[in-house]
């Protein structure tokens, strides 16, 4: 076997191995476990950042065998899918280190361990899956091995929201299913190519098409968060932090959003997408959730629960910027798949630290934490103005591409949308803001802990400022040739300019 | 060869002869040969092809004639591997100091014996001893649970049975007056279309397997029976004792259906199973003991065996293919998948001393291996990728939508939402942290590794499903040819 | 043309104020942090008094592209602003406590460092970036006392300002399409080449920095939040960061481009209504602050009014602009002084107070135009091109309303005089309070007559 076809298959095992290495492990050897996970991330960043450079310099690396009669599973690299794994290759490492971190001492880390390896497994087979079929394949396998670690706590509470989560995505599964099936009976086994399939295909099969289409984004809506597809995800906040931070920044909804990506562009095509207009009533839904999302946030006492509804409202952004048609709306929606990531990945590091240091849980007990935990709220402050679109961090540079991609488009109403969002924004997250750092701490702190010298525990306090210099980074720097953006105008080039 | 059929029924012999114990060595030697012949002859199959055979060189009519083809060793095969990690299971699991347990490996044989038989055999007649070998030794089985209730179940699965037999027996009579031969290829080769009496004989013998099968609606016998027997027992009635009879009903249908059946039965057929599927599903949610839960799923996942027949009658060649090859998978995935369920729900039985779903609080934290062999079985049954359950479902929708019979879709992915449904309750319930009793007994070892290894069978199939059904479509292609190996 | 000082320098002079913020990670580096104040704006100072010509400064691998450069009018805001925060950081340092210390000197630098960077940008995103780095980081030097006037105060001035950069990316975005370019040059060309849309962008720009500028109807935040920040914040809100808005004009309305003789009316309507509305209220006011305040909208109304005879009068405005930069030079450091000296005490010693009374005029006078000093420059100067420019709107009044604004800015001075002289109390403050507020009355009085190029 090639290289080529090794290294997706590596980037596939590093960790579901991990998974079963730690799923055999006893409960009690910590240190081992903790070892495993963090060679497993390590190694799969590693062959991430191999095949990345690969990619770069035009390397096909793919893989495929007959699964089922006609049809294959197929495992394949292209930009695209770099951009999504390379985001949780680096992402993993961090949310590991993490969630050692802020599982200490407590019980079923196993199991948490196990799943949450499985997890990340998924997200890297959907990120290299090279047709629908083995998206589906890896897609079902991540709701199966989040599910775990949504009711980790094993309470009343996280059970129902597990039960929420499952019917939800459940839901959407089959509604996605029937729509590749369907597609799968019509055009046989399609893989992602990025021109799409459908140019110039016979007239008569629109309608069918556009029906498939729908199906195919209302399954994938459910992950991604979608109204009036969201309803699990602000009650999923009661898992974990680092599990909130997996679901919101770095797989499952993710995962939806890379899906409708992948539908549009590498299955339909954008080209044929927008003749038959299915890119419009999309991008007014999309615009209708990020509207939606930042207003519900703004009642949410509960922190995460926030965080929650501000993550329906920022990941529509990626869809609105697939759907609007040219170039630079690409580029805006793709790199808002990473730079969303990067923010919200640092806000629930964030929110977990107040909620395991301090106990906090509301936004309205943050009062004067900002000088209590002096880093842990320069972090939260720099993701919330990225939120917020403030140059030159990560979400400016969202913002601006989407919004002159919505001009390039002629559509001058999401840009109006853009910038009511990033006012909600502000009006959700200032006073978050406003409370750490110029408020008076009100009253004692729920349940303090103290860690000697650091603010909180040491593998609480690396992840989120490693995250808060990549916001800023990748926003400051973002012409630079490492840069997502670079790469996002990449997988443009290669998508408009075949 | 022969000694697939023949062996179990000797180990039988052997084991009557002897108690629980010692019996229980010798059966785990007899489960290891018989392990490897199947194996052996798999591959024989696989590469070679397949073949009939005659018993001592006694062609049809008279003798015992074989037919080996890439289904039936793969039956064979299954049979193998689902009876031994029951009888391993069953070894460890049932209590040798109650006396009539001693009864439980000549069953045990008889039952293995009769399931191959049912599998190779070619001619009405044999495949009917073979049926009533397996019903009569299924239902000792249960009977062997011991308790009234069990004696109950198994006299209500006797009677059952007996109805079944009976019907079926009467269709064999009336084709074997009609026709003069009890060769199943043989009547293919004469019958004709409008022959009403053959298709009465077809009706009777379907009528019989379907109780046999536990089509709903006959399909009360099922959930005593498989709830209250010993877990091995269940599994082995689950994963592998309906199969056969179902396996004789699709049998004739692929080879009589097409001139003796008509629109009408082949929808309502599937139309029943449809009803089982969701009425199956839906008892499993309602059911408050952990092993009826597993009992009405399969009633649901038998149901969806019975879309085999809309599925191949007046259908294109490739459609009709795709749901053979969806059913079979089928077969074979639920025979794994409910087997590991059924061995794991007996582990978590053991260890929290109660049969309820809602005494399972906090078993995720002492019992992780058996409650995950159980969760995978489980993401079988759904139908998730990248399951055996997954690939059927697959196909079975493909043939749904080429055949342009679009309401069978609904039903496979509304069965998938349902079994969704009760299999996550179980893990719900399992996951409750703040169950008050943290008195847990750990089962040994062995019994957790095998619906382990069943689960991960099951999980496996849906990865390697092409070439699996690679072999399993010989049948269809050689089982018309001629190639006949005299021994 | 490109006789680019040091890369390191320019570097320096963003970068300075950028991360000196960092200084607050360590409690102990609090004595740095002070010290540090006045010197932060010195490299850009440097940078100021030595790019004797033009220079640019491709940048493109920063955010989405940068080009900095500084020329005769960056040039100038340059050196308002770099010296108006080196006096007030001066003063700073003998006006802060130790009470939250750490946390101004942050929003200080951030702030900064977003108003000098924003004076060096050329492209649209820098300028933008920059310009809501300070406006976030201003609301922290806003609420610092944190009473609740300030709070509301900030409230206010966070709500309007948010709005306000809103209307400028929403402009910044259009421009960009319109010119597709980055760079600032190209707007002024780009949105009069493209009608309706050019229109909107106007309209944006003008909104959007009109709120920083204090325009009629946009300036409801300024009269609150001037006042109550912090003395040597206030001086640079109402003296440097006033002017960011005005610089925004400048750099976006397409001035010099014929065809908006409407607008140049309409804006310099507007600037003669906040000039001249802007005395009741102010000399209804108790704080000599907020007298000050309104007398900052008063003083932007009169440079919107030059905007706009700019606007209006294309072929003139490369007489105008240098007019409007040199009145926002002289405006910034008197306004600047003035805020200062509320903070001030009255010495011991009558010599002292004298002089203190003497200085304290000399920026009072300068805004009044008297003689001999910066404010009789520019505003003499104003008047001469104003009633000298043929066919500008209110052609015929214009002399007037130039005389009501002078009577205008007299009663707003006035007020503030009274009621600084009826505020001060005797008492001590730290030295560097007094060197602070004096060395900007020198600035203010003394260094812009020989200030090259620009008289």
């Amino acid at each position: 076997m090639s290289l080529t076809a090794l290294l997706p298959i590596l980037a596939l095992l590093s960790s579901l191995l991990a998974a079963v290495v730690i799923f055999a492990l006893p409960e009690s050897s910590h240190r081992l476990r903790t070892l495993v996970n963090l060679l497993a991330a390590v190694l799969k960043l590693a062959i991430v950042a191999a095949m990345t450079w690969g990619v770069f310099r035009g390397v096909d690396f793919s893989v495929s065998f007959t699964m089922l009669p006609g049809v294959n599973f197929m495992l394949r690299a292209d930009a695209l899918a770099m951009l999504f794994a390379g985001l949780s290759a680096v992402l993993w490492l961090l949310t590991t280190i993490y969630a050692v971190g802020y599982l200490e001492d407590s019980p079923n880390r196993s199991r948490f361990f196990g799943f949450f390896s499985l997890c990340v497994a998924s997200t890297m087979g959907i990120a290299l899956a090279g047709n629908l079929f083995t998206f589906f394949l890896f897609y079902e396998m991540l709701t199966l091995s989040t599910y775990p670690l949504v009711v980790h706590r094993g309470t009343e509470k996280a059970l129902q929201a597990g039960r929420n989560y499952i019917i939800y995505t459940l839901g959407g599964g089959v509604v996605l299913l029937l729509g590749i099936v369907w597609l799968h009976g019509l055009a046989g086994d399609l893989a992602f190519r990025e021109t799409g399939h459908f140019q110039g295909v016979d007239p008569s099969l629109h309608g069918q098409l556009t029906l498939i289409f729908v199906l195919l984004i209302a399954g994938l809506g459910v992950k991604a968060g979608m109204f009036p597809l969201h309803g699990w995800l602000p009650q999923a906040m009661v898992a974990p932090a680092p599990v909130s931070a997996l679901l919101h920044a770095v797989a499952v909804v993710k995962a939806g959003a890379f899906g409708i990506v992948r539908v549009i562009y590498d299955i339909f095509g954008i080209d044929f997408a927008y003749r038959q207009g299915l890119l419009e009533p999309l991008a007014w839904l999309a615009a209708f959730t990020i509207l939606y999302g930042s207003v519900r946030a703004l009642s949410q006492i509960d922190l995460k629960r926030r965080l929650a509804f501000s993550t329906i409202s920022q990941v529509s952004y990626i869809i609105l910027g697939v759907t609007l048609f040219g170039p630079l709306g690409t580029v805006g929606g793709l790199v808002h798949l990473l730079h969303q990531g990067i923010m919200k990945i640092t806000l629930f590091f964030c929110a977990g630290n107040y909620a395991e240091t301090l106990g906090v849980h509301r936004v309205d007990e943050l009062d004067g934490a900002g000088a209590r935990m002096p880093a842990t709220s320069i972090a939260f402050t720099a993701a919330a103005l990225g939120m917020i679109g403030v140059p030159p961090l990560a979400g400016f540079v969202t913002k601006w591409t989407l919004g002159a991609g919505a001009l390039a488009a002629q559509m001058e109403w999401a840009v109006l949308i853009l910038l009511l969002s990033s006012l909600l924004n502000a009006a959700y997250f200032l006073p978050i803001v406003y409370r750490l750092w110029f408020l008076p701490v009100a009253a004692p702190w729920p349940e303090e802990r103290r860690w000697g010298r650091l603010e909180t525990n040491a593998w609480l306090f690396w992840p989120p400022l490693v995250t808060m210099l990549m916001l800023v980074l990748v926003g400051l720097l973002a012409p630079t040739v490492v840069s997502p953006l670079s790469w996002a105008q990449l997988i443009a080039v290669r998508m408009y300019l075949p | 060869m022969a000694g697939l059929l023949f062996t179990p029924l000797a180990w039988a012999a052997l084991s009557l002869l002897l108690d629980f114990r010692r019996g229980r060595w010798l059966s785990w030697l007899g489960m290891l040969i018989q392990v490897l012949v199947s194996l052996s002859l798999w591959f024989a199959v696989a590469t070679g092809g397949g073949f009939f055979y005659a018993l001592a060189g006694w062609q049809a009519p008279l003798g015992i004639a074989l037919r080996v083809d890439g289904l039936a060793v793969s039956f064979v095969l299954l049979t193998a591997a689902v009876a031994t990690a029951c009888g391993v299971h069953a070894g460890v699991y049932l209590d040798p100091s109650k006396s009539w347990q001693r009864y439980f490996w000549p069953l045990f044989w008889f039952l293995w014996a009769g399931l191959n038989g049912v599998w190779l055999g070619a001619d009405l007649f044999n495949l009917y001893v073979g049926l009533e070998l397996i019903s009569l030794a299924a239902v000792g089985l249960v009977a062997l649970g011991g308790e009234a209730a069990a004696l109950r179940a198994a006299l209500r699965y006797l009677f059952a049975a007996l109805l079944g037999s009976l019907a079926y027996l009467l269709g064999v009579a009336l084709l074997y007056g009609q026709f003069g031969t009890l060769s199943l290829t043989g009547i293919a080769d004469v019958v004709g279309a409008a022959e009403p009496a053959a298709a009465l004989a077809l009706l009777l013998m379907l009528a019989g397997l379907a109780l046999k099968t536990a089509l709903f609606p006959l399909h009360g016998w099922l959930p005593p029976a498989h709830g209250i027997a010993k877990s091995p027992v269940s599994a082995l009635l689950s994963g592998l004792v309906v199969k056969a009879s179902f396996y004789i009903a699709a049998r004739l249908w692929l080879e009589l259906g097409d001139r003796l059946g008509s629109q009408l039965l082949a929808q309502g057929l599937g139309a029943l199973g449809a009803a089982a599927v969701l009425w199956g599903s839906w008892r499993a949610f309602r059911q408050p003991y952990l092993k009826q839960v597993v009992a009405y799923s399969s009633v649901a996942q038998i149901g969806y065996l019975f879309l085999l027949f809309p599925l191949t009658y007046a259908v294109a060649e490739p459609v009709s293919r795709l749901a053979q090859q969806g059913i079979t998978l089928q077969v074979i995935s639920h025979a794994l998948a409910k087997a590991a369920m059924f061995l794991a729900a007996g582990n978590l039985i053991l260890s929290v001393r109660s049969k309820r779903v809602d005494a399972l609080g906090g078993v995720s934290h002492f019992l992780p291996f058996s409650l995950f062999s159980f969760g995978l079985a489980g993401v079988s049954l759904m139908g998730m990728p990248p399951t055996g359950g997954f690939a059927a479902k697959w196909l079975l929708l493909q043939a749904s939508l080429a055949s342009g019979q679009w309401w069978w879709i609904a039903v496979l992915l509304l069965g998938g939402v349902l079994a969704a449904a009760y299999v996550f309750r179980i893990y719900r319930a399992s996951f409750l942290e703040d169950s008050a009793s943290d008195d847990f007994y750990h089962p040994p070892k062995t019994l957790e590794a095998i619906p382990m290894i069943l689960a991960l069978l099951a999980l496996g199939l849906g990865l390697v499903a092409e070439p699996v059904l690679s072999v399993l479509a010989l049948p269809f292609e050689v089982a018309a040819g001629v190639t006949v190996v005299q021994p | 043309m490109n006789s680019l000082p040091s890369t390191a320098l320019i570097a320096a002079s963003v970068l300075l104020p950028l991360l000196y913020p960092l200084l607050a990670l360590r409690g102990v580096w609090r004595g740095a942090l002070r010290a540090l104040l006045p010197l932060l704006p010195l490299p850009a100072l440097v940078l100021a008094l030595l790019s004797a010509s033009p220079w640019t400064l491709e940048l493109p691998w920063l955010v989405l592209g940068s080009t900095w450069m500084l020329d005769e009018l960056r040039r100038s805001f340059l050196l308002l602003t770099a010296l108006l925060w080196s006096t007030a950081g001066l003063y700073a340092a003998g006006y802060l406590g130790a009470e939250q210390l750490r946390r101004f000197c942050v929003f200080w630098g951030f702030t900064l460092a977003g108003n000098l960077g924003l004076v060096l940008a050329g492209d649209m995103a820098s300028f933008y970036m920059f310009f809501t780095v300070m406006t976030f980081a201003g609301y922290g030097l806003v609420v610092h006392e944190g009473s609740d006037r300030a709070c509301f105060a900030g409230r206010v001035y966070l709500v309007m300002a948010l709005i306000g950069e809103m209307a400028l990316l929403a402009g910044f975005l259009l421009a960009f399409r319109a010119a597709d370019s980055l760079l600032l040059a190209d707007v002024a060309a780009a949105i009069t080449t493209t009608g309706t849309d050019g229109w909107l962008i106007a309209a944006l720009f003008l909104a959007g920095f009109g709120v920083k500028a204090g325009l009629p109807l946009l300036h409801f935040w300024l009269p609150l939040a001037h006042p109550v920040a912090p003395t040597p914040a206030s001086a640079v809100l109402s003296g440097a960061m006033i002017k960011a808005g005005l610089l925004g004009w400048l750099l976006t309305l397409p001035i010099g481009e014929s065809g908006w003789a409407p607008w140049g009316q309409f804006l310099m309507v507007l600037g003669f209504v906040g000039s001249l509305g802007a005395v009741l209220p102010g000399a209804l006011q108790r704080d000599p602050k907020t007298v000050l305040a309104w007398s900052s909208i008063s003083q932007m109304g009169l440079m919107a009014v030059l905007v706009g005879a700019a606007l209006a009068a294309p072929g003139h405005a490369p007489l105008l602009v240098p007019l409007i930069a040199l009145f926002a030079l002289h405006h910034g450091l008197a306004k600047g002084c003035l805020f200062l000296a509320v903070g001030l005490v009255l010495p011991a010693s009558r010599v002292l107070r004298l002089l203190l009374w003497l200085l304290l005029a000399l920026p009072v006078v300068s805004l009044l135009g008297l003689p001999f000093t910066s404010g009789a420059l520019a505003k003499g100067v104003m008047k001469d091109t104003l009633l000298a420019l043929p066919g500008l709107p209110l052609g015929s009044q214009l002399p007037l309303l130039l005389q009501a604004a002078t009577l205008a800015t007299l009663v707003l001075v006035a007020r503030y005089a009274w009621l600084l002289w009826r505020q001060l109390q005797p008492g001590t403050v730290a030295t560097a309070r007094w060197a602070g507020w004096a060395l900007a009355v020198l600035c203010s009085a003394v260094l812009f007559w020989y200030l090259p190029g620009v008289g």
